[in-house]
């Protein structure tokens, strides 16, 4: 979680990652001027679409000030996005790659009441990307 | 003895408008509460410096900004950046911290208390170079 001084621009460093099935993830508000989260895409939580497997546990941090973690293990293949609840609308997502998915897409996305705004939809790196390279950071 | 009474009540009445609500230093008199008590933010903010807002006056404010002394060095508007719109105006907003000396405007992403994309419009009442009295 990154932000520069005056926070004209936010975001997840780095945004997409693979891991393998059991690994854990740590996110660490590394900017000193504001506060984020990690908050995952279901409808338990906010009433958000589904974008993560069905069956896996959503996780939500709340907001973590500056130096605060929040880990979440991954045990179920697929692919995960999350976001950040103030900056959603800045386009603050990230995705995590599970093990090998199959089929390699995003979940899907049904009808919600809340759904994903289209900056936060254009900014997820592709799952093919994220399988190449293990690391995608920001452009 | 009835007239000492009254007295004493005219004395009081006659004393409310010479006390006069002062900003310039921190915390500020009235509804003013600080951001970090409200919502979840870092008390002191690189760049800004320590806000508070009266919560009646979300998003827009004005937040009064004070440096590590507690001395105000500014006064910030937060206007979403939807609301920049042919539809809607902010008109009246408070300005209670005196002298400006400089003006910025910039973008802001969000944050707790104005989650969504916004503008900063800082009246700085300190000189350009005293902005780093906020700077971290
Ligand atoms: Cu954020």
């Amino acid at each position: 979680m990154r932000g520069k001084d005056d926070g004209a621009h936010v975001w997840f460093d780095p945004i997409g990652i693979r891991v393998s099935p059991g690994q854990m993830v740590r996110w660490t508000n590394r900017d000193p001027g504001n506060s984020h989260t990690t908050t995952s895409y279901h409808p338990a939580i906010f009433e958000r679409p589904l974008r993560m497997p069905p069956g896996a546990r959503p996780w939500n941090s709340d907001y973590l000030l500056p130096g605060q973690s929040f880990s979440v293990t991954f045990d179920r293949e697929g692919v995960y996005d999350y976001y950040c609840v103030p900056h959603e609308h800045a386009g603050m997502v990230g995705r995590i790659v599970v093990g090998m998915p199959t089929p390699p897409a995003p979940s899907a996305e049904a009808g919600s009441a809340n759904p994903v705004p289209e900056v936060a939809l254009s900014a997820f790196p592709p799952v093919e990307e994220i399988l190449a390279k293990g690391i995608v950071r920001r452009a | 003895m009835k007239t000492i009474p009254i007295a004493l009540t005219l004395m009081l009445a006659g004393s409310v408008p010479a006390f006069t609500q002062d900003v310039t230093k921190s915390p500020p008199p009235g509804a003013f509460k600080a951001v970090s008590s409200l919502v979840k933010l870092p008390d002191f903010l690189p760049g800004m410096g320590q806000l508070f807002v009266d919560p009646a006056t979300l998003p827009a404010g004005p937040f009064l900004a004070y440096d590590h002394d507690g001395k105000l060095v500014s006064t910030v508007f937060m206007l979403p950046i939807k609301d920049l719109s042919p539809d809607k105006r902010f008109d009246d907003l408070a300005a209670p911290g005196g002298v400006v000396d400089h003006v910025s405007v910039y973008y802001n992403a969000g944050h707790p208390g104005v989650e969504e994309p916004h503008a900063h419009v800082v009246l700085w009442h300190v000189s350009k170079a005293d902005e780093a009295r906020v700077a971290k």
